[in-house]
């Protein structure tokens, strides 16, 4: 039996043959308040726009400004939010609607021919994620080529699980260049959000655009799916549990035995 | 509740934590080692007059009987106090931490439940 709506069909099946879906936001207003708290944070260190943040921001500086604005989001009571609202309807379909969010919001911010803020290919699963995960992407401004990220598709994807062991002695480098020429390079515009699998590999190299990339990421899971390292309460949080669950969980049947409290 | 992790270094997260928060960290105390123990932390409670708050280590250290954790939550929050958990990053203040928490614990509870 399959009682899913046929919208719901063609947007699960596009996740599956491509590993990962690009849609518009869902809520503008929220994207929108995103981007002028972004906007006001950068502001903070010059009169520019996120994409020439190398005009205000050097190489060297950009690690602590970066953690500090991820601070700053995180402080923020209406942020996390506002960035399931950008993703609720593509979740909804993908995931489920009794969804798990990650407690902190991420920030990347890559400066042209930067090479200090790489991520190296890997997946999440090989680091303590469960594959139940997806994560929501959010570009804050246009990313193409270097200035994106990298997923390698699912084809791909399992050919290199199949054959791991017989690359494991070497590097995250010789992995990248065994995979370089199956990688998708992630064409997305600001206004539209990306929702992947982390369990396909995927990273970023040195970005080799004029402009500077800033984008956000959250992990979101179905609440009662299998966890790993990341446990529901300290990277886990539940954002839409459900009166039934919520009613369920603490159900009691009711005793044969008399209250300890009844004379 | 299936948790255990060196004492030294749950003292080194919660100073941490206190440290980022801006909290001045007074002393620490530590639980009975028996199963389900609560004897230190109901002792706590009832000094919470003197102090603002408790950090503990993380959320899960609280006791897993319903009856018994709630009861303690709610002293907490009659005293107008706090008690934050390091691991977590969260705390308990107002009826809003206090649900958000209890339905952090409800799912961890029902997940071993749940056929994977």
């Amino acid at each position: 039996m399959d009682f899913l709506l046929n919208e719901e069909k063609i947007l699960g099946q596009e996740f599956i043959d491509q590993g990962y879906i690009i849609r518009d936001v869902a809520n503008k207003e929220a994207l929108n308040k995103i981007h002028k708290f972004l906007n006001d944070q950068l502001s903070k260190k010059g009169d520019n726009t996120l994409n020439n943040t190398h005009e205000s921001i050097d190489i060297d500086d950009l690690n602590d400004f970066r953690l500090n604005v991820i601070k700053e989001i995180n402080a923020q009571p209406w942020l996390k939010e506002a960035y399931y609202q950008i993703a609720k309807p593509y979740l909804d379909i993908l995931v489920g609607n009794e969804l798990a969010m990650q407690s902190r919001i991420n920030l990347s911010i890559q400066l042209p021919e930067d090479s200090s803020s790489l991520l190296p290919v890997h997946a999440d699963t090989w680091s303590g994620d469960s594959p139940f995960e997806v994560v929501v992407w959010l570009p804050l401004v246009d990313c193409f080529n270097t200035k994106s990220m990298y997923l390698l598709p699912p084809k791909a994807a399992n050919n290199l699980s199949d054959d791991f062991k017989l690359h494991a002695q070497g590097n995250s480098e010789k992995l990248f260049d065994l995979i370089k020429n199956d990688v998708n390079w992630i064409k997305i515009n600001y206004g539209e959000v990306l929702i992947f699998n982390q369990a396909y590999p995927h990273g970023n190299r040195i970005n080799k655009e004029n402009e500077t990339r800033w984008s956000m990421n959250c992990r979101f899971k179905g609440l009662f799916t299998p966890y790993k390292d990341k446990k529901i309460g300290e990277f886990f949080e539940p954002i839409t549990l459900r009166p039934v669950s919520k009613v369920a969980m603490s159900y009691k049947l009711p005793s044969l035995y008399k209250s300890t409290y009844e004379k | 509740m299936e948790e255990r992790v060196p004492q030294h270094v749950q003292n080194i997260v919660i100073r941490d934590y206190c440290s980022k928060k801006g909290m001045q960290y007074l002393l620490s105390a530590t639980e009975y080692a028996m199963n389900n123990s609560a004897l230190m932390l109901r002792q706590l409670v009832k000094e919470l007059p003197t102090i603002d708050g408790i950090v503990a280590y993380s959320m899960f250290q609280m006791p897993e009987d319903d009856n018994e954790r709630q009861r303690i939550f709610n002293s907490v929050l009659s005293c107008k106090k706090e008690i934050h958990f390091a691991v977590e990053g969260l705390s308990l203040y107002d009826l809003g931490t206090y649900n958000h928490i209890e339905n952090i614990w409800q799912v961890k509870k029902t997940l071993p439940h749940c056929i994977f």
